[in-house]
């Protein structure tokens, strides 16, 4: 094989191997990580019932199984070369062979594999204890779901470039960022169902959103007659992909650019007194 | 140096931590747009169960969103500041400040009051102006005038209960850090589950009735459940006067007995760290 | 050993790097010329400040210079970063750079597939350098449990790991207990001579350097002072310092004269606080130099109590080189 080409895998491998072990080592994640996200889709799934809206359950524990994986894109890639820029990890990445890109990816597979166990989970439960009224089409469910994880991670990737140099914010930002981006793209409720026409078309701007549009519309019904209209769906598809590979690319020059910016004005490494 | 000026010190690095922003306006605007998107989230569901649902009538939906709206918005202010004590505590153990405080001769107990105070004042500022932004937004939103009380008594009684509730909101904070001093990793998931049962239990989206019996039980015992239909009293034509005052003095009682009980676990807590050398165990 | 007649695989020429700070521009590298050869350990010696650290990151491509030029193995670190990385690799004292979550092994192997080492052979050389560092009973420990000397002996086994031709070594040994750093220099010093290694090791640990460096390079504010091995540096000064003990201790107001005295180089101070004893420490170029200084302390009234001839060590070079001790050089230093 192609030495550059065996290197970039053998990167992408270990970086996912360290995310995984780390999360799969501590057992107790997966219990932390349900957690809040549990009580959160309990409380919703709870005011849809009051409401006398059983098919509200659907989308409150969907959106909990969504935010699991927003918050790790938030949490875990976004902000973590930041956290690496801080231990000195971040610079051996830099004076190693290895691309940035593969340290990308393999942090993204990871984050993916480590945050499925919590979500699976927590998707379990709320089918176990509500069994909400669902209509999946599960191939498009599955298409649904792997574009919308490849575009949010390819976010996470173009914002850790972001956070390398403004790292000092990054908490405030993520903070100001999860609930906001949450709500604006509709986690736990049909935006289509609630928003204004153009507050609609503003949100496609998010991959978030976007996801969730086509998820609620492909695992349940929105419409009184029980079946899904499938031309928003495909249009999401296309946007995802979109907005996948845009962010990839995007993340991927930024980071060069920067690197070579943080080498010039001597930023990559934390300065040591 | 007495306990009071340790707790004002800590409220000064409190409060500097806090609100200590490059650029006020920045700062202000990060801390506010969390409750906000939260507190519209919470409307908006409600706002589907209302045009969807079937339990809902037109005349109901404006005197709910007013429930949700107040409920939600001070549901995240307690959480903001009743799990600051862990916060300090885990970053006191990363830093080293946290065993410079328990040698000293006031000890901790002082430092944490006065670090949840501070919390409290900069929860309080951002609440108040996220209620009022989402509020505003709802109304525009969904089309609805909101049945607000918004008078001088009404304000004063709502700051009234805002202060009481500072006993049940500090004790738990105490109970959380008596974990917190032990804890060398996920020292934050207690106070996310606590976090996520009040959501459920203290009546900030849906009354606890309901909820199944023993459940709802449990929810009417909270102080915070209290305090929550305290503030709904004065704030909404929702009670009268003398049932806010019902509520507010259950508050009381029911923070001061958790306020009691927290310092107590706290400091067992803190003899047996003492004893097992924990208290200066770094956090991974 | 003799270098002279191995290759060069750091070329150093004429290499300047400035920063922009608040209070102005800082010059932390004024013209630095420097080759070091292979296999040998070469010791970039200076106080805080003084520009040790900066060059490492230029030379591990972290950091571009200003202006002149430096090649790693012929490459050009500027220009051709992509080339040096697989060659060299780098590792910090300050540092404690890990997975806490993952074991030490485990990260060790993570570091070296960023190197494209074939798992087997990853895990070949940790075993290897592990057991040489006394590690082995640690390797699959998780990282957070390690103490600090653990966790910097996982940290130089890292920096090996990829077999490097070069590499670059920042304080590596610098709040360690003595015998840890006893073991990694021990390390450091087999991995040069029998892997002909080049280890370019910087640092303000005088002992380290006197220990195991091949040749020093001195360096303050930016600027390379002298080079040659360890005890062609001691033996230029010519005479053995001398060593004066008074009490009261002098101010640095009636030191000032001894300073400007024929034959003397330079001098430190410093105070015993337990004993109440002022100790100056004078770098003279002869017997009839360290004559004239004793004199002046005598006709100056300060009591001296006792006084001695002292080894020169490489703090008495860089005092000769800079009028000033490395304590008092730190003072001044910007950082």
């Amino acid at each position: 094989m192609n030495p550059r080409a065996s290197l970039w895998l053998k990167t992408v491998y270990a970086r996912t191997w360290v995310r995984t072990k780390s999360i799969y080592g501590e057992p107790l994640w997966v219990a932390v990580n349900v957690g809040f996200p549990f009580f959160t889709s309990l409380a919703l799934s709870l005011l849809y019932s009051s409401a006398g809206l059983k098919a509200g359950i659907g989308f409150a524990f969907l959106g909990g199984v969504m935010v699991s994986f927003w918050g790790n894109v938030l949490w875990s890639m976004a902000s973590q070369f930041n956290w690496d820029k801080q231990q000195g990890l971040f610079e051996l990445y830099v004076t190693s062979p290895a691309p940035i890109s593969a340290i990308l990816i393999g942090m993204s597979l990871g984050g993916i594999l480590g945050t499925a166990p919590s979500a699976m989970t927590l998707a379990i439960i709320g089918w176990l204890l509500f069994a909400p009224p669902a209509t999946p089409l599960w191939p498009l469910v599955a298409l649904t779901f792997a574009l919308t994880l490849a575009s949010l991670y390819a976010m996470g990737m173009a914002l850790s470039s972001l956070y390398l140099v403004y790292g000092r914010e990054a908490d405030s930002v993520n903070e100001a960022l999860h609930e906001p981006v949450s709500f604006l793209s509709g986690v736990y409720f049909p935006s289509s169902l609630a928003f204004p026409a153009a507050l609609q078309a503003v949100v496609l701007i998010i991959p978030l959103a976007v996801g969730m549009d086509a998820l609620q519309r492909t695992l349940f019904s929105l419409n009184s007659t029980g079946a899904t209209d499938l031309t928003p769906v495909y249009r999401d598809l296309l946007l995802l992909a979109i907005m996948g590979i845009t962010l990839l690319f995007a993340a991927s020059k930024a980071l060069k650019i920067l690197e070579e910016k943080g080498r010039r004005a001597g930023t990559i490494a934390v300065r040591q007194k | 140096m007495s306990y009071l000026s340790s707790i004002i010190a800590s409220i000064r690095v409190g409060w500097s931590r806090d609100f200590g922003w490059t650029n006020p306006f920045l700062g202000f605007s990060l801390k506010t747009i969390a409750p906000i998107a939260s507190t519209m989230t919470a409307v908006t569901v409600l706002y589907i169960g209302f045009r969807n649902g079937t339990s809902i009538a037109s005349g109901q939906f404006p005197m709910l969103l007013g429930f949700i709206l107040i409920g939600a918005t001070l549901y995240a202010h307690i959480s903001a500041y009743s799990w600051v004590p862990t916060l300090a505590i885990a970053e006191g153990k990363w830093t080293f400040v946290f065993p410079q405080v328990y040698v000293s001769p006031k000890s901790s107990p002082p430092y944490l009051a006065g670090r949840c105070l501070a919390a409290f004042a900069s929860s309080t500022v951002t609440s108040v102006a996220s209620l009022a932004v989402a509020i505003a937004l709802s109304s525009l939103l969904f089309g609805v005038a909101i049945p607000l009380v918004i008078t001088p008594l009404s304000i004063s009684l709502f700051g009234v209960a805002l202060v009481v509730n500072i006993l049940a909101s500090m004790g738990l904070g105490f109970l959380l850090g008596a974990y917190a001093i032990f804890a060398s990793k996920f020292e934050w998931a207690l106070p996310t589950y606590v976090s996520g049962l009040l959501m459920v239990f203290s009546e900030a989206l849906f009354p606890v009735s309901l909820l199944p019996h023993p459940f709802s039980d449990i929810g009417n015992v909270l102080p915070f459940t209290e305090f929550i239909r305290a503030s709904r009293a004065v704030l909404l034509p929702l009670g009268s006067v003398s049932s806010y005052f019902y509520y507010l003095a259950l508050s009381f009682v029911g923070g001061s007995t958790l306020l009691a009980i927290g310092l107590l676990a706290f400091r067992y807590a803190e003899r047996r760290a003492r004893r097992l050398g924990v208290l200066d165990r770094k956090v991974v | 050993m003799s270098f002279r007649d191995a290759k060069s695989t750091v070329e150093v020429e004429d290499l300047r790097r400035e920063f922009k700070g608040k209070e102005g521009r800082v010059l932390a590298l004024d013209g630095v010329d420097l080759k070091v050869r292979e296999g040998e350990v070469f010791g970039v010696l200076g106080p805080n400040g003084a520009g040790k650290t900066t060059m490492i990151r230029i030379l591990s491509t972290l950091l571009l210079p200003s202006s002149g030029s430096a090649r790693v193995m012929g490459w050009d670190v500027a220009k051709q970063p992509e080339k040096v990385r697989p060659l060299i690799s780098t590792a910090s004292g300050a540092e404690r750079a890990g997975y806490d979550y993952i074991t030490a092994r485990g990260n060790l192997w993570f570091f070296s597939q960023l190197y494209g080492l074939p798992s087997k052979l990853a895990h070949e050389r940790i075993n290897e350098f592990s057991e040489m560092l006394g590690l082995t009973d640690y390797l699959d420990r998780k990282f957070y449990t390690l103490s600090t000397g653990y966790r910097q002996r996982v940290t130089v086994v890292r920096a090996f790991i990829n077999d490097p031709k070069v590499v670059f070594l920042d304080e590596p040994t610098i709040g360690l207990d003595v015998m840890t750093a006893l073991k990694i220099r021990e390390f450091l010093v087999k991995q040069a001579k029998e892997s002909g290694r080049t280890i370019l090791l910087a640092t303000h640990n005088m002992a380290e350097v006197d220990a195991i460096c091949n040749r020093v390079g001195i360096i303050d504010k930016g600027k390379i002072l002298a080079c040659d091995t360890p005890m062609a540096l001691k033996r230029s000064l010519g005479a053995p310092a001398l060593v004066m003990e008074m009490t009261p201790a002098p101010d640095s107001a009636s030191l000032e004269p001894l300073g400007k005295l024929e034959g003397v180089k330079g001098f430190t101070s410093s105070i015993d606080e337990e004993r109440g004893v002022g100790r100056v420490q004078v770098v003279v170029d002869s017997d009839e130099s360290a004559q004239g200084a004793l004199d002046f302390a005598r006709k100056s009234g300060m009591n001296l109590i006792s006084n001695w001839r002292q080894q020169t060590t490489l703090e008495e070079v860089f005092v000769a080189l800079v009028g000033r001790g490395f304590r008092e050089r730190e003072h001044e230093s910007p950082s």
